[in-house]
């Protein structure tokens, strides 16, 4: 099994500057990405509100961010995750090709996948007329009446890209008349389009062809009515679903659709799990909040990681035999025993090394030692468990058994 | 090792003339799928070495070949024998699927 400090599962440009962040403070730092490198971003064609670039591409972005991380000595594989293990202070990373790897901390930047309508007909004419994506197809719909689904700043923009090619847009937009999800630029620009064409209040529920797609069926929401409308091509534009789906029972707490919950510091529930970019709950996810929640949660992790090596040098390295303390700062009683412990020891000249670990926050080093209450007392010896005291208010008692 | 890219007398040659069992995939530089599945064939092409052909036809360069078997989109995996068309596989697809159609395509 290869050993990382840290690992980023994810290729956009959280992942990517976590990893510069990671490897300029020179933690061994591997990068996982299953497909190419820049996610999301690599399938936008136009950026013109990253600072620092007026107006770039997204693949061209993100190849200066992959090249940054490089530069800092960054490891990348270009492999898919499985399945993870969280569930011991090492974390342990599993991919699609049987490789293990593990890492002291991890960060989960694997963003979102364009969402699916899961209607009759989707799953069969992928590729023979549905799409997902304009840059890649909206070349084969020249001279063609297309249906776009959708309207956020994804959906009407590539709408008119589609329009450069296709002789015909109609855009299925879920609101009332004059309403559209995207910005406001974009809007007015698709308004007086003259290729472009609206049906409002309206879904699709079903994508029609043999072999190719021949019609959708629409369906207006106000009035009820379902009729076919016919065209040669459809693209989603639906929004997006986070791609979390492999870290479904790795005990990472996730909300209903998926995102990961974090804190200020991108902290997960789970000690040394980290995650950034779109695939946390959040307000705003751009190229610009993903980054800086990759550097955040890379900085944050650094300091996890600073905190574990010191806490292996302190304690399982030590000289002198060490009293790992198990303690909850909210119960009276776990404090008390901290100070009766603390007070023997000084009354015994030191004999032991106490160290303090708080339950609420040391969750993986609790599990480490099956530690389910406090107050706790385990006795290292050169790093191995020799004894475990039975904790009381006895001072005798305790006295006896160290 | 990365795929042979096919021109239209390559591709004759190969699918037609020799009816050599293959697939072919088409694809183009700017497709983000694309760039997920080429590397999927790239790992298992040495596998078949022999035995399956693995080929690549760029969209952008070769549009009359893409036109020809009217497809709508990238990337397009199409699978040949003895100069018949076999099928085809759209969009993301995993190495298992593609393996599947493989032992299908020699096996018939």
């Amino acid at each position: 099994m290869e050993n990382y400090d840290l690992v980023i599962i994810g290729g956009g440009p959280a992942g990517l500057t976590s990893a510069i962040y990671g490897g300029r403070s020179k933690l061994k730092t591997l990068l996982i990405n299953k497909g190419t490198i820049g996610g999301m971003v690599d399938t936008t064609r136009e950026i013109v509100n990253y600072p620092g670039y007026v107006e770039t591409t997204g693949p061209d972005l993100m190849k200066d961010f992959h090249e940054h991380a490089k530069s800092f000595g960054v490891d990348f594989l270009r492999e898919e995750v499985l399945s993870v293990d969280f569930s011991q202070e090492e974390k342990v990373i599993k991919t699609k090709k049987g490789k293990e790897i593990a890492a002291k901390a991890v960060i989960i930047a694997c963003g979102s996948a364009p969402r699916m309508l899961n209607i009759p007909g989707e799953s069969r004419l992928r590729g023979n007329g549905l799409a997902y994506c304009a840059t890649c197809d909206a070349e084969f719909f020249e001279g063609e009446h297309v249906v776009v689904v959708g309207s956020g700043d994804q959906a009407i923009e590539e709408g008119m890209y589609i329009a450069k090619f296709a002789s015909k847009v109609t855009v299925i937009v879920l609101h009332d008349e004059g309403t559209l999800d995207c910005n406001k630029v974009s809007a007015e620009r698709a308004a007086c389009h003259p290729k472009m064409n609206f049906i409002w209040n309206s879904t699709v529920s079903e994508i029609l062809g043999e072999d190719n797609v021949e019609a959708v069926k629409i369906k207006n929401i106000k009035t009820g009515e379902s009729y076919d409308f016919p065209c040669q091509g459809v693209f989603l534009f639906v929004g997006m679903v986070p791609a979390t789906g492999f870290l479904k029972d790795s005990g990472l707490a996730m909300d209903k659709r998926g995102y990961i919950p974090v804190n200020e510091l991108m902290e997960t529930n789970l000690e040394g799990v980290y995650a950034a970019g779109d695939n946390r709950v959040k307000y705003l996810r751009q190229v610009v909040t993903s980054a800086g929640d990759g550097a955040t949660a890379a900085v944050a992790a650094g300091r996890y990681i600073d905190e574990l090596n010191s806490f292996n040098a302190e304690v399982l390295q030590s000289d002198k035999k060490v009293a790992l303390l198990f303690f909850n700062a909210m119960v009276d009683e776990s404090l008390a025993f901290s100070t009766l412990l603390e007070e023997l020891n000084s009354e015994m000249d030191s004999k032991y090394k106490v160290v303090k670990v708080d339950l609420a926050t040391k969750k993986s080093m609790a599990n480490k030692y099956s530690i389910q209450a406090a107050p706790a007392v385990v006795i290292l010896d050169q790093g191995k468990e020799v004894k475990r005291l039975e904790c009381s208010m006895d001072k005798e008692s305790i006295k006896a058994q160290l | 090792m990365s795929l042979e890219q096919l021109n239209p007398t390559r591709f004759e040659e190969i699918i037609y003339d020799n009816g050599d069992p293959c697939l072919v995939i088409f694809s183009r530089k700017t497709c983000h799928v694309c760039k997920e599945v080429v590397p999927v064939l790239e790992d298992l092409q040495p596998k078949y070495e022999g035995k399956f052909g693995f080929y690549y036809v760029d969209v952008e360069d070769e549009k009359a070949l893409f036109q020809r078997f009217s497809l709508k989109g990238v990337p397009q995996i199409l699978f040949f024998n003895e100069g018949e068309y076999q099928g085809k596989m759209a969009g993301l697809v995993e190495d298992d699927k593609v393996e599947e159609k493989i032992s299908e395509v020699l096996g018939a």
